[in-house]
C-alpha cells in the first residue's frame, strides 16, 4: 500500500503541516512542524487524520519554551508505531525503547543512547537505511563503533567470534528473538476487509485479529528470525513495476491456511549470496499478506482508503468498494487500472537492526553448532587442557524457566540448535564438519 | 508502565575463567564482581550501565599533588611487564561528567568514554592516558584523569593543565595522531541546546505555523537544510537499492509494502 490519495492519514507522521494531497507546498517553510522532533515536554501530539496538524488542545506555546534536542520519544512517536499501531512494523522497534531495561537494548536501555548518538545527524540529514523505504541519507552501522573485530578479549573465544564477522551480521547473534516485549505483526490478508460485522476478536496480547477496514491479522512474539544472506542491498517492487503473478493468486474465500500456502511476489528481498565475500547472514523478520494486483497489467494496486471529505464517495474505509477504491487510488498515482483485480501473496523482508541484547544474551555457539553438542572441551580443534570453559557454551536453549516467570513464551526454542539452518543457507551443513564458504578445514571430520 | 524484560537462561552467563572476559567491545558495563559469578537474572534492582557511570561520575577524588614523572617509554614497558590489561579494569564505562569541567560553559553534554574498548584499540597500552603515577607507592599505578587534573592553575600545582584541557588535549590529540576517533566537538559530547523559555516571542495561543514562524527567526539556515532530506520530502536516494541507485525513491512516491 501507500501514501498516494490517503495522504490525511498517512502524514500524521509527516514533520510538516497540511500535505493532505499533491497541491502541498514543499518549499513552504512555515509548512514544517520543528515541535514533532522537538518537544521535550512529552506532550505534542498531531490529529492522526489531520494531515500532520497538532491536536488543537495542546497548549503549542509552553512546548515551543521547551524545545530540545531530540530523543528516543520523538522519533519513535512516528518510528515505533508505523503500519497503525505499536510494534506492529518493526520487528524489534516499539514503545517499550521510551523507557527500556537494559535486557530490551543494551545501547538505549543500558546506556541511555538517544537515536541520533548512532544516527549522527548532519544539517538534518539522518544516516541510516531501512529494509521498508528507499531513501536514504547515508547508513549507520555497527561497525562505526564496534570495529570489525568487536570481540576484544584475548582469548580463543574471541578469536572465534571475530572470525564469525566476516560472514554473519552482529544481529544474527547479538538479536537473537525479535518481538521479545509486545507482538509484531507478520500476517495481513486485505482480501478479507470489508465485514463491519465480524466482531474484532483479541489476540492472547490484546492484538486485533481482523478489522473491517483491513482484514485479518497475524502477530508473533518472541520469534526466531528468518535468516538470509545480505550485502547491505535490496531488491525492492515498487509502484509501477510489473510483477509475475503466476502462482501467488489466492481465493479471498479459502481459509487462512490455504492463502499462505504457494508463492509469494517478493517487494523487498535482501540482496546477497554464499558466495559473495561482502555478503553476511542476517537476520530478518518476514511480513507476509495478501494485498491487490490488476491481473491484466500485472502491476500492485493501490487503494484510496482514506475519505477526502464528507462527499469522498470512492475511499474504502467509506464506501467498502474496492473497484472504486483501485480507480481512485491508481489514477492518483499515475498508474493504469484495468478494472478488475485479483487478491496476491506478497512477502517483505524487514531487517532487525534494534534490541540488541547485552553480551551474555547472544546466541551460544551450540545454537546454531549442532556439531558441538555434547562437547566437553576444545580438544576437536585444539590441544587438550585449554582454559576455555565449554559448558558455558553448551548451556543454550536448555533452561527456560526463567523466560517463563517473566512472561514470556520460548518454548518453541527449547533446546534448539537449528537458529541457523546451514542447509537453508547453502552449506553442507554444519560448517564445523563440512567447512566455510571460503576455507576448508584443514582435517577432514567424520 | 515500565517493561521489564528478564532474559531467560540461554541468556545468562556462565562462569568465566577468565579474570575478565571482555568480549564485546562496548557493550560492557558489568562490574569486575559480576564477571566472575553468574549474575542472578536481571530485575528492576538491577542498575543499568548508564546509572552506575552517573553515580561514578558524582564521587569525589581527593587531590593528588605529587606525581611521578617516569620516561613514557619506559613506562609503557614497565606497565605491560607488570601485566596490567584491559583485565584489570574496574569501571568499562565512564560518563565523563565534572563540575570542573562544566564551570565556565555548559554548552555540551557530558561524554560517554568506552574504557574498555580504548584499551583494547590501544593494545592495552594503559600509558597512553594513565602518563603518570601518584608518587605515594600505596596509590594505585593508575588513577582518574580527574584526580590529579582539577579546575586549570590549581593553587597546589598551578602548571598542571586543568581538567577540561586535559580530556581535550589526550582525547583529540590522540585522535588526530591515530586517525581514529572524533576530533569535532559532536563527534564526542551531544549538544546542550539553550534553554528556550524567553528565547521563544509568540502570540497568544498560537497557530502551529506561527510556532515555526518563530522558530525561523533564528533557524532559517536550519529549515532550508530540513526542506531537502528524506524525513521532509518522503523519498531520498535509493543509494542501496538495485537497478535504483541513481533515483529519488519513497512514499511520496513509488515506495509500497503490504501494510
Amino acid at each position: 500500500m501507500n501514501p498516494n490519495s490517503n495522504e490525511s492519514r498517512c502524514t500524521s507522521c509527516h514533520a510538516g503541516y497540511g500535505w493532505k494531497d499533491d497541491s502541498f507546498d514543499f518549499s513552504r517553510l512555515e509548512n514544517i512542524d520543528c515541535l514533532v522532533c522537538h518537544d521535550t515536554t512529552g506532550k505534542y501530539t498531531k490529529t492522526p487524520t489531520g494531515a500532520g496538524m497538532p491536536d488543537p488542545d495542546i497548549d503549542l506555546a509552553q512546548i515551543a519554551r521547551n524545545v530540545g534536542p531530540t530523543s528516543r520519544e520523538t522519533c519513535g512517536s512516528c518510528h515505533f508505531s508505523g503500519g497503525g499501531g505499536d510494534h506492529v512494523k518493526h520487528a524489534n522497534m516499539g514503545s517499550e525503547l521510551n523507557d527500556p531495561c537494559r535486557t530490551c537494548d543494551i545501547h538505549m536501555g543500558g546506556y541511555d543512547f538517544t537515536c541520533t548518538e548512532c544516527h549522527r545527524t548532519t544539517n538534518h540529514k539522518i544516516p541510516g537505511k531501512s529494509s521498508s523505504v528507499a531513501a536514504t541519507e547515508g547508513t549507520t552501522q555497527c561497525i562505526d563503533c564496534h570495529t570489525k573485530e568487536p570481540h576484544y578479549g584475548n582469548d580463543l573465544l574471541d578469536h572465534h567470534l571475530n572470525e564469525h564477522c566476516d560472514h554473519i551480521a552482529c544481529n544474527t547473534c547479538h538479536s537473537p528473538l525479535y518481538a521479545r516485549s509486545h507482538p509484531t505483526k507478520i500476517w495481513w490478508d486485505w482480501s478479507e476487509a470489508g465485514d463491519t460485522d465480524r466482531p474484532v476478536q483479541k489476540g492472547p496480547h490484546g492484538q486485533p485479529l481482523y478489522h473491517w477496514k483491513k482484514g485479518v491479522f497475524g502477530w508473533t512474539q518472541n520469534a526466531k528470525p528468518s535468516y538470509a544472506w545480505s550485502n547491505g542491498y535490496t531488491q525492492r517492487t515498487l509502484a509501477g513495476d510489473t510483477v509475475d503473478l503466476e502462482g501467488k493468486i489466492v481465493d479471498p474465500d479459502a481459509s487462512q491456511k490455504e492463502k499462505k500456502q504457494g508463492d509469494y511476489v517478493h517487494l523487498a528481498s535482501p540482496v546477497g549470496d554464499k558466495t559473495d565475500p561482502d555478503s553476511k547472514i542476517t537476520p530478518f523478520k518476514v511480513m507476509r499478506g495478501v494485498q491487490p494486483a490488476d491481473p491484466e497489467t500485472s502491476l500492485l494496486l493501490l487503494p484510496h482508503l482514506f475519505p477526502y471529505g464528507q462527499e469522498d464517495t470512492t475511499a474504502y474505509w467509506k464506501n467498502l468498494d474496492w473497484q472504486k477504491a483501485f480507480e481512485e487510488g491508481m489514477q492518483a498515482s499515475g498508474l493504469p487500472y484495468s478494472g478488475d483485480y485479483v487478491w496476491v501473496r506478497t512477502d517483505m523482508y524487514w531487517r532487525m537492526e534494534h534490541e540488541v541484547l547485552p553480551k551474555e544474551g547472544a546466541l551460544k555457539c551450540t545454537q546454531c553448532h549442532s556439531a558441538l553438542q555434547g562437547e566437553k572441551t576444545c580438544d576437536r580443534c585444539h590441544r587438550p587442557a585449554r582454559a576455555a570453559d565449554f559448558t558455558d557454551l553448551m548451556q543454550g536453549g536448555e533452561r527456560m524457566q526463567s523466560a517463563e516467570d517473566s512472561g514470556w513464551d520460548p518454548k518453541h526454542l527449547e533446546k534448539k540448535s537449528d537458529f541457523l539452518n546451514f542447509k537453508d543457507l547453502g552449506y553442507e551443513g554444519d560448517p564445523i564438519i563440512h567447512g566455510g564458504r571460503f576455507k576448508r578445514l584443514p582435517l577432514s571430520f567424520e | 508502565m515500565k517493561v521489564r524484560l528478564h532474559p531467560p537462561d540461554i541468556f545468562l552467563e556462565g562462569p568465566k575463567k577468565r579474570k575478565t572476559a571482555v568480549f564485546l567491545c562496548f557493550i560492557l558495563g558489568i562490574t569486575a564482581s559480576s564477571m566472575t559469578t553468574a549474575p542472578a537474572a536481571p530485575g528492576p534492582e538491577v542498575r543499568t550501565e548508564q546509572e552506575q557511570a552517573r553515580v561514578h561520575a558524582a564521587q569525589r577524588y581527593p587531590f593528588i599533588a605529587e606525581v611521578e614523572r617516569e620516561d613514557p617509554v619506559l613506562r609503557k614497558l614497565r606497565l605491560h611487564r607488570m601485566g596490567l590489561d584491559s583485565g584489570d579494569i574496574t569501571h568499562e564505562y565512564f560518563l565523563l561528567s565534572s563540575p570542573v569541567v562544566n564551570a565556565d560553559t555548559d554548552t555540551y553534554q557530558p561524554v560517554r568514554f568506552m574504557h574498555s574498548k580504548h584499551a583494547s584499540a590501544l593494545n592495552d597500552n594503559c600509558a597512553a592516558c594513565h602518563h603518570y603515577r601518584p608518587a605515594d607507592k600505596e596509590q594505585s599505578e593508575t588513577v582518574a584523569c580527574r584526580a590529579c587534573h582539577k579546575e586549570q592553575s590549581h593553587p597546589q600545582a598551578p602548571s598542571r593543565v586543568g581538567l577540561k584541557s586535559a580530556y581535550h588535549q589526550k582525547c583529540m590529540g590522540c585522535h588526530k595522531d591515530m586517525n581514529q576517533g572524533p576530533t569535532g566537538c559532536q563527534g564526542c559530547h551531544r549538544k546542550n541546546p539553550p534553554d528556550h523559555t524567553n528565547l521563544v516571542s509568540l502570540p497568544e495561543d498560537p497557530q502551529p505555523r506561527e510556532v515555526t514562524q518563530a522558530c525561523l527567526g533564528c533557524h532559517e539556515d536550519e529549515a532550508r537544510d530540513f526542506v531537502t532530506t528524506a524525513h521532509w520530502l518522503w523519498k531520498g536516494p535509493a543509494s542501496y537499492t538495485v537497478n535504483r541507485q541513481h533515483q529519488e525513491i519513497g512514499k511520496a512516491n513509488i515506495t509500497l509494502n503490504n501494510f
